[in-house]
């Protein structure tokens, strides 16, 4: 359970959470905001298994895709709401 | 969005400020502002996360200070090069992701310190092998990557170690060990029935990584530490 808060926060703070809030506020279109969130989360994990999929984790790398997903699509939420074009 | 302001409450005035474009700012104003903003933001708040890595941080905390007492007898405290390994160094990761994990999951250490897990010797005492062994399990889960972060086998001249410690990390290298396989104890008391404790860690761990599996525990742990014991003493 704490693992499991602490991975989350962890991906919050970290690049999933905030490049993939960034490049979801580029976009207006909500599927490629949260595709690129979701991109950014699977480029972390491999980034800190040092490129070797064998070193990746499963949990660790959904909680950072789905981390990703969320930040994408609130990046592209604050898009369409906080821009006129 | 045309209600009259008069109406609306003052959170749905402030989303509502939020979400409007500036008038009075330019864009750039703007983005410097943010920019700003959000520099002094992000450093202040990695000062304080540093401030929760020191010492005096983690012993703030009497319940700590029983590690703190064992810790100072121990190299990483005092050692002829005059390094010194403090707390956060072998138990807070460097690594952004992970540091922060390190610092939510701790949030337990602050319930356990009100509830009074540990409060007393022999509390501690009771309640230490179950602590080490969750220390020992992130370890050999991360193999010892905060060890790591100061010693490494490509750094080492065997040359220069004890025959012992040379043909022993010989031998890690070739069976894929790592530094918490031999080296519990390191800074700590250990429990004297630690060893099945820690491979029972370690098996745990293994079944949820097949293939990883090896005999991975030193044989002579009570050497290495009387050894290493007597030579810190001198
Ligand atoms: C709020 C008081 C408090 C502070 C501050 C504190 N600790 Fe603890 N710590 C505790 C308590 C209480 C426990 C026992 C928790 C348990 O039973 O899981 C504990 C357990 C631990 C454990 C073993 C259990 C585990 O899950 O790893 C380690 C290692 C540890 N602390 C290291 C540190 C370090 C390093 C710091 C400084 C960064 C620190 N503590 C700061 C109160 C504190
Ligand atoms: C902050 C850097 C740092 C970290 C982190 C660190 N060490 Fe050390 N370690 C040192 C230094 C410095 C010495 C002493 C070198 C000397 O002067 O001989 C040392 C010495 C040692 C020794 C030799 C002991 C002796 O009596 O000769 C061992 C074994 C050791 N470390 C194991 C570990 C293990 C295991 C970990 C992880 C839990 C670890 N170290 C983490 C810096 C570090
Ligand atoms: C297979 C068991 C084993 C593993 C794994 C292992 N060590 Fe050691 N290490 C030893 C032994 C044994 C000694 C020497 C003690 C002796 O001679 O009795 C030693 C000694 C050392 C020393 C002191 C060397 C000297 O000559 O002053 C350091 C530093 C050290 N180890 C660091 C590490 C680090 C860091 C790791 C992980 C990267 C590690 N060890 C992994 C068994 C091991
Ligand atoms: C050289 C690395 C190192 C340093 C420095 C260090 N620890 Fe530890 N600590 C460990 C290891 C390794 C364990 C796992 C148990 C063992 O092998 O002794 C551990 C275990 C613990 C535990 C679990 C209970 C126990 O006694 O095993 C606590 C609590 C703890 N450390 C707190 C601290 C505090 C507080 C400091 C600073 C005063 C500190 N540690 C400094 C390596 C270190």
């Amino acid at each position: 359970m704490l693992e499991l808060l602490g991975t989350i926060g962890g991906n919050a703070l970290g690049l999933p959470g905030i490049l993939g809030l960034a490049l979801g506020m580029m976009t207006r279109r909500l599927w490629l905001g949260a595709a690129m969130g979701a991109l950014i989360g699977v480029i972390e994990t491999l980034l800190f298994a040092g490129w070797q999929i064998a070193h990746v984790e499963a949990l660790e790398l959904m909680i950072a895709v789905v981390v990703g997903i969320c930040a994408g699509s609130l990046g592209c939420l604050i898009r369409r709401i906080g821009a006129t074009a | 969005m045309a209600a009259s302001p008069e109406n609306r409450g003052w959170i749905r005035r402030l989303w509502s400020w939020i979400w409007t474009p500036a008038v009075a700012f330019s864009s750039g104003f703007l983005i410097i502002a943010g920019f700003l903003a959000g520099i002094l933001f992000w450093g202040g708040f990695h000062w304080t996360l540093e401030l929760t890595n020191t010492e005096e941080f983690c012993t703030s905390c009497h319940t700590m200070e029983t590690n703190l007492g064992e810790y100072r007898e121990t190299i990483h405290y005092n050692n002829h090069s005059g390094v010194r390994a403090i707390c956060s160094d072998c138990h807070v990761p460097h690594e952004w992701n992970h540091k922060i994990k390190a610092k939510i999951m701790a949030v337990k250490d602050v319930y356990h310190e009100l509830a009074g897990t540990i409060s007393t010797p022999e509390k501690y005492e009771a309640h230490r092998l179950s602590m080490a062994s969750a220390v020992w399990k992130k370890m050999k889960a991360s193999n010892s990557r905060e060890c790591r972060n100061c010693h490494n086998f490509d750094y080492m001249d065997f040359t220069l170690q004890e025959t012992r410690a040379a043909s022993e990390h010989q031998r890690a290298i070739d069976n894929n060990m790592t530094c918490i396989d031999c080296h519990q104890g390191i800074a700590h008391s250990l429990p004297s029935d630690y060893l099945e404790t820690y491979q029972k860690v370690t098996e745990a761990l293994d079944s949820k990584t097949p293939g990883a599996a090896h005999q991975q525990v030193a044989e002579n742990g009570e050497q290495i530490r009387s050894f290493l014991t007597t030579r810190t003493d001198q």
